[in-house]
């Protein structure tokens, strides 16, 4: 029997879109709170149409498309208009009866909406509201938007990563300031939570995805505090190990990481490698001579692994307990032999999407069962259950709602899969996609 | 410049309500950084964390930065950053003294964070069971690179090659190039980050009913838990996906500017405030403007887009973002972050004037909350609360730690 879900009982009114807050929720949704995901009929989560058909096929492709089933699984989905003054009466009878509010919006949008702590706090004066801009709620860059990318740049991380020998600072490959802030926003719902149950009070959070970020970096600052010195870039390449790269191996664009950390590793490495000669000089005997000689030791290296597969070099060196990592690409993960043995991935499907596969859990109970209960709700899908359900409206009222466009189950003004192919209004993505 | 205090007298009867975890006690068995970077937090936030190290002090100890490039055990950058107010006791678990200490210790603890290798507390009698059976409503949170399970559970690791393992590293760096692993310690913080959230909420799942658990934290699961369009592209659609360098499109990417690098990250729906906001009057042309025919003409886009930044000042980007309402930054260093009127305006950072490490000034909190404060104490020296945890508390004669110091086991 599952142990129980540590958020059971705990709704969370989520007005978040993208991916740092939406991440987040999902956080919330996978721990058992009832996330509760709540959309404008005309300016929805624009991660539901991001990827034009037909990278997110189906007819009713905002529905469809993986990258909104990504961090939505597991929520349920209402639609309101919050700029509609009767929209935003039922958002407070929603707040009313939840426990947490979370959104992402621009600094000066909540304001423009009305949605202030004094709102809020009329509504429900135990509310959590987490608000996570960009760059937080004060300050000279409080209404600076802050995109993924921009608040990576912004944290100082980006000036750390590059390859070294050209000064060029690397982005990360995601759009890592996201979930990072996503996590930093689940925690500081968390912490509240924790709190009001001591105290009955409830709290506004002003999170700064920035400085979540920010604080990820430590040893940088420290350096900086110490020796005045900027880091350098150290590519893959480490302050004291050696080996310590990413080689190339047989195939295209194939690499296989490997890290010495002893001299009892190398000579596993050593064996490996099926004892080479070139192995036994002198310019590898310890620990020092190999960091100060590692650039012709990385020539060496690379001579064996291109040789060879990443699989093969990767079993080589497990069974001689050296720490080796293939470079993995999304394919391969999906073919992992130990993610499959611990059930990281879960089939999830759609009506009108084939079967796929979608992480669960990031991390998990040693007794939980499969994290996915439910996949991403379709645009609207709970308005009866919500608006009705909880708040109590009839039949009549909702449809009455639906005809004035402040509840809709289909994003206004958005063609469906055919009624754009027939008007020839396929939209291209916003990069290219190889 | 304020120096601090230790942690422990900063908690009164009159303050507790004002800090979420206090009276939450955590026994943090765990070395390097994501374990001590999610105690950073908790502690920081009102728990007293109790970090258990081997009498030779935790591995953090033995990395830089150091002042001068000095290396000394009690001036370790990356553990001053990590430990900050939690008190420090050492045992040897190797030891029977160690193991019966932590056994008398665990029964207080409302979470224990570990980073063992799996299975290695079960082969010294202390595994979850044995820990967690005195208090049921206890949290253990357990981390490792691969998980408790599996085939790989007890492979060695460092953080290169779990990340490579995770599928992040394929899709960064330059697609000429290798892929590359994320600045400093990225990859282990982001696990930390996780550790933190995983056990607030087991904590606070334990409290509401009635029940604690084992939490199994992977490293490497909770990075491939942020691989976004391109693992479910994938799975959904057959993707495959190349390293896209600093240039995901060219009005998304990284540039060098005058003073260093700047960057935008527009989507077709910030194109047009973005062209206004750069006013060349070329990008106004369809060829540009229509996001079907800008893609076709990216490297045309792109040779225009270097020419503007070569012009251009990182603040004079990022004012442009600011007025124009269009994602653009710029790269900042650490010494911009220390400098920056947003961050000091916001009390981001600590002061503290180290009585061994000289002036430091780091970030001091995550969020800012109406209800809540953060504690900001100092990083314990090694075996500094020895004392206080095995005589006051476990009730040890203070003749006896002379003797379990001879024995190696503290």
């Amino acid at each position: 029997m599952p142990s129980k879900r540590p958020l059971e009982g705990v709704r969370v009114a989520d007005l978040t879109a993208m991916w740092a807050g939406p991440y987040a929720t999902m956080l919330l949704a996978d721990l058992g709170a009832e996330v509760v995901k709540i959309e404008s009929p005309k300016a929805w989560d624009n991660i539901r149409t991001l990827l034009p058909p037909p990278m997110s096929p189906g007819e009713e492709w905002w529905n469809t498309a993986h990258y909104f089933h990504e961090y939505n699984r597991n929520k349920k989905s209402v639609t309101l208009d919050l700029a509609d003054p009767t929209g935003k009466d039922l958002f407070g009878r929603i707040v009313a009866q939840s426990d947490i509010v979370i959104e992402n919006f621009r600094t000066d949008v909540p304001a423009k909406l009305g949605l202030t702590d004094e709102w809020f706090r009329a509504q429900n004066e135990q509310i959590i509201v987490v608000g996570m801009a960009g760059f937080g709620k004060t300050g000279p860059d409080a209404n600076a938007m802050g995109y993924g990318p921009i608040i990576e740049q912004m944290s100082g991380m980006t000036a750390l990563s590059g390859y070294g020998d050209d000064g060029i600072p690397i982005k990360t490959g995601i759009s890592y300031g996201d979930p990072i802030a996503g996590l930093g926003a689940a925690a500081a719902a968390l912490t509240a939570l924790i709190q009001r149950r001591k105290t009955g009070k409830g709290q506004y959070i002003d999170l700064s995805q920035r400085e979540i970020m920010t604080a990820q970096i430590g040893e940088a600052f420290l350096d900086w505090n110490m020796n005045e010195r900027l880091q350098p870039h150290w590519g893959n390449g480490h302050d004291w190990m050696a080996p310590h790269n990413a080689y190339r191996c047989q195939g295209e664009d194939e690499w296989v990481a490997i890290a010495v950390r002893t001299d009892q590793e190398w000579d596993g490495l050593v064996r490996a490698m099926g004892s080479p000669d070139w192995a036994g000089e002198d310019a590898y005997s310890d620990q020092i001579y190999r960091w100060d000689n590692r650039d012709v030791l990385d020539t060496q290296l690379s001579a064996w692994t291109a040789g060879l597969s990443k699989e093969a070099v990767f079993d080589a060196c497990c069974a001689e307990r050296v720490p080796c990592g293939p470079v993995l690409s999304m394919a391969n993960l999906f073919d992992d032999e130990q993610l499959a043995a611990r059930g990281f991935y879960e089939e999830v499907s759609h009506p009108q999407h084939k079967t796929w596969l979608v992480h669960g859990w990031a991390w998990r109970a040693t007794d939980a069962g499969p994290c996915i209960a439910s996949v991403a709700p379709n645009f609207g899908q709970h308005n009866e259950e919500i608006l009705g359900g909880l708040l109590g409206l009839e039949q009549a009222e909702l449809d009455r709602l639906a005809g004035a466009g402040i509840i809709a189950d289909r994003p206004l003004g958005q063609l469906t899969l055919s009624e754009l192919e027939a008007a020839g209004a396929l939209a291209p993505p916003p990069f290219k996609l190889d | 410049m304020t120096t601090l205090p230790d942690p422990t007298p900063l908690l009164t009867d009159a303050n507790v309500d004002t800090y979420p975890l206090a009276g939450v006690r955590v026994i943090e068995l765990a070395q390097g950084i994501a374990g001590p970077y999610a105690g950073k937090w908790l502690a920081a936030l009102g728990a007293d964390v109790i970090k258990v190290e081997p009498p030779w002090g935790e591995s953090a100890r033995a990395f830089g930065p150091w002042p001068q490039d000095d290396p000394h055990d009690e001036t370790s950058g990356l553990f001053l950053y990590l430990n900050p107010s939690k008190r420090g006791i050492t045992l040897n678990l190797e030891t029977s003294d160690g193991r019966q200490i932590l056994r008398e210790l665990a029964p207080s603890a409302d979470l224990i964070v570990e980073s063992f290798a799996p299975g290695y507390l079960e082969s010294i009698g202390l595994g979850a069971d044995i820990l967690r059976a005195g208090k049921p409503e206890q949290v253990m949170l357990s981390l490792s690179a691969f998980g408790q399970d599996g085939p790989w559970a007890d492979l060695p690791w460092t953080e290169l090659t779990v990340f490579a393992l995770s599928g992040q590293m394929s899709l960064t760096g330059e697609p000429d190039r290798p892929p590359l692993k994320n600045g400093g310690s990225q990859p282990s913080y982001q696990a930390g980050l996780n550790a933190l959230c995983a056990g607030l909420a087991a904590y606070y799942g334990a409290q509401v009913h009635g029940a604690g658990t084992h939490i199994d934290l992977a490293l490497r699961e909770t990075y491939s838990s942020m691989l976004e369009l391109f693992a479910s592209g994938q799975s959904s659609m057959g993707l495959e996906f190349p390293r896209r360098g600093n240039k995901v499109s060219a009005v998304w990417g990284i540039y060098p500017c005058v003073d260093g690098y700047a960057g935008l990250c527009c989507l077709p729906r910030n194109y047009d405030r973005m062209a206004e906001a750069l006013a060349i009057p070329e990008l106004k042309e369809p060829k540009f403007a229509d996001p079907a025919q800008r893609l076709e003409n990216e490297d045309e886009l792109q040779a225009i887009m270097y020419g503007w930044f070569a012009g251009k000042t990182r603040e004079e980007v990022h004012q442009l973002g600011l007025q124009h309402q269009f994602p653009a930054g710029f790269v900042a260093t650490v010494q911009d972050l220390v400098e920056s009127e947003q961050l000091n305006g916001r009390d981001f950072f600590l002061e503290d004037d180290h009585p061994r490490a000289g002036k430091l000034k780091f970030p001091r909190r995550l969020w800012r909350g109406s209800e809540h404060d953060w504690i900001n104490g100092r990083a314990p020296e090694l075996g500094q609360h020895n004392v206080d945890i095995l005589h006051h508390e476990l009730g040890y004669e203070m003749e006896d730690l002379p003797r379990l110091r001879e024995l190696d086991a503290i």
